[in-house]
């Protein structure tokens, strides 16, 4: 199932791809293994490498691994997928348009045109919108304990979350800092039970639940965060640095720029079939709209695209882009071959 | 922990076998005392040199050979310059360890001369960026996933355009120049002193912050507070 004849057509410059993958996260990563192994022409096109789970300093829920840092699992699921004939591109997509049934992708340095889409796009750190979260971001307001954490040896920092993934910041910076208050507004810490037990044995690490941070403050460095409530009978908690781990929202801007329908989170519905509203786009992993968002689900997401994606376009005759004679062709969506009067 | 694990060691010894291109000089600056890291750094690139035999191990003392040093803009240690055929101005500063070790290896692997991985475009997009010596500086730690992805962008642009040249610096080992530049979180680059910006950017935003440094255009300049 290849498609010369739409290659034909198009520019020197531009290929024709039958799937293009947008994100290069394990999502991305495992869908472009698998239509590898379709044998669709496939371009996979994501920045970083990896995904933001390359940032994760252990790992110990993906089937076949005890215990693997995220940059070593990325860097195995890339290799493998490179065992496949797919083009991936470390870049990011800027725009996206879709004409007569085909879709043009935009990097910063070339235009891609593929038949089908899949939006692997994940999610990113959700920022704290109090005064001096701005302020100090990058300078001791941060996203990446594993990146940073050495930066705030023997100093107190402050994790701001109260998630398996706030537990998990927490406990790398334990390693290097002389303490870290993990601050919460729930009454509990929602960690993985093995992290939950890991947090409360550590005499490095303390909980302070049904609080919020109100504001960072400082001088040319952070010298304290404001509670709203007190803490040990103040409302300031004198810490150097400040880690923000409040979930993450979705990176759907080009996805809804096609017109796929999001809900009211931002992320993209599919069904089970891992398809939008739109014919030949799909969407899969941290970005979509379902409930358990793992490397192993959005893997699982992404598969099913692909498979979707290869039935689309072996039930579909084949039309060109450029082809004048495309409202014709049955591929056609319904709407263009039959205008309304 | 600088011993580097017998698995890592096959895998490398496939890789300098399939990529190495031309011979490579891994030119180690060192001084026996007041240098945390300088043995621990000896003994990993000694390993490494030992994997290929296009990799040769050259060692020269910091003090005694300062006019080596000063030839190769060495003003700090331990201190490593990959040179290949020709030298593309790629040093490493502090030990090359953690996620670091990656960027020494791809270093070596693109200072051979080895396919820089750029597509056209970015090769073209540089080299119209590029007006005049651009010196990128990389600050780094061991333990970030993600800094080897900055370095080995910074070591593509090295490799594929004469006036730009690459430091990489481990951050950790030389506390006053993360004051100097206020450094907190890493990656960290500074190019020609005068742009910066934190974390990992995209290839063509790469560009155009050495586009800006290359026109002397402040832009970009982390706000100091």
């Amino acid at each position: 199932m290849h498609f010369e004849t739409i290659v034909d057509t198009m520019s020197d410059t531009q290929e024709m791809y039958e799937i293009a993958i947008i994100g290069g996260g394990v999502t991305g990563l495992a869908a472009a293994m698998y239509a590898g192994r379709m044998k669709l022409k496939t371009v996979i096109i994501g920045f970083p490498p990896g995904g933001v789970i390359a940032t994760t300093d252990w790992i110990e829920n993906y089937p076949g691994f005890i215990s693997i840092s995220g940059k070593e699992l990325t860097d195995k699921i890339t290799a493998h997928a490179k065992e496949y004939n797919i083009e991936l591109v470390m870049d990011t997509v800027t725009d996206i348009s879709q004409q007569n049934g085909c879709f043009t992708l935009q990097t910063a340095f070339k235009q891609y045109s593929a038949r089908t889409i899949l939006f692997a796009t994940g999610s990113q750190h959700r920022k704290l919108e109090v005064p001096g979260a701005d302020t100090y971001e990058g300078k001791g307001v941060q996203f990446c304990a594993l990146c940073d954490g050495p930066m705030f040896a023997q100093k107190t920092v402050a994790v701001v979350g109260g998630s398996d993934s706030s537990a998990k910041e927490a406990l790398i910076l334990a390693q290097w800092v002389d303490h870290v208050y993990l601050i919460m507004r729930g009454d509990r810490l929602k960690a993985e039970p093995v992290n939950l037990d890991r947090v409360e044995a550590s005499d490095k690490i303390t909980i302070i639940p049904n609080t919020n941070v109100t504001h960072i403050e400082g001088t040319n460095r952070i010298e304290k965060v404001l509670l709203d409530k007190p803490y040990q009978g103040k409302t300031d908690l004198a810490v150097q640095g400040v880690f923000i781990a409040i979930g993450s929202y979705p990176l759907s801007d080009l996805a809804k720029k096609l017109g796929v329908e999001t809900n009211e989170k931002g992320e993209i519905c599919i069904n089970r079939r891992s398809e939008t509203n739109l014919q030949g786009v799909y969407a899969a992993g941290d970005v979509t709209d379902t409930e358990f968002k793992q490397a192993i689900t959005g893997a699982g997401e992404g598969v099913m695209a692909v498979f979707q994606a290869y039935k689309y376009l072996g039930g579909q005759p084949v039309c060109t882009c450029v082809d004048t004679d495309y409202l014709d062709c049955p591929a056609a969506p319904e709407n263009l071959r039959n205008p309304p009067d | 922990m600088t011993e580097v694990p017998s698995e890592l060691k096959d895998t490398l010894l496939e890789r300098f076998d399939r990529d190495l291109k031309n011979p490579v000089r891994l030119i180690y600056f060192t001084q026996e005392l007041e240098c945390n890291f300088c043995a621990a750094t000896h003994e990993l690139i000694d390993t490494v040199a030992g994997l290929s035999k296009k990799i040769s191990l050259e060692v020269y003392d910091f003090i005694k050979d300062k006019g080596k040093a000063d030839e190769l803009g060495i003003d700090k240690i331990p201190a490593i310059a990959v040179v290949g055929e020709e030298d593309y101005g790629i040093r490493f500063f502090g030990i090359p360890s953690g996620y670091e070790f990656q960027t020494l290896v791809e270093a070596i692997v693109l200072a051979s001369g080895s396919d820089n991985g750029l597509p056209p475009e970015a090769i073209s997009a540089l080299n119209k960026a590029v007006t005049k010596p651009v010196e990128i500086q990389v600050f780094v730690i061991p333990t970030c996933p993600v800094c080897p992805l900055v370095g080995t962008m910074g070591l593509q642009f090295a490799t594929v355009n004469k006036k730009v040249s690459i430091k990489i610096v481990e951050i950790a080992e030389f506390p006053h120049l993360a004051v100097k530049y206020e450094v907190i979180g890493t990656p960290k680059t500074v190019i020609n002193e005068t742009i910066t910006f934190e974390g990992l950017v995209p290839p063509g935003q790469f560009i155009n912050h050495i586009q800006q440094a290359s026109q002397g255009s402040p832009t970009g300049i982390s706000p100091t507070i």
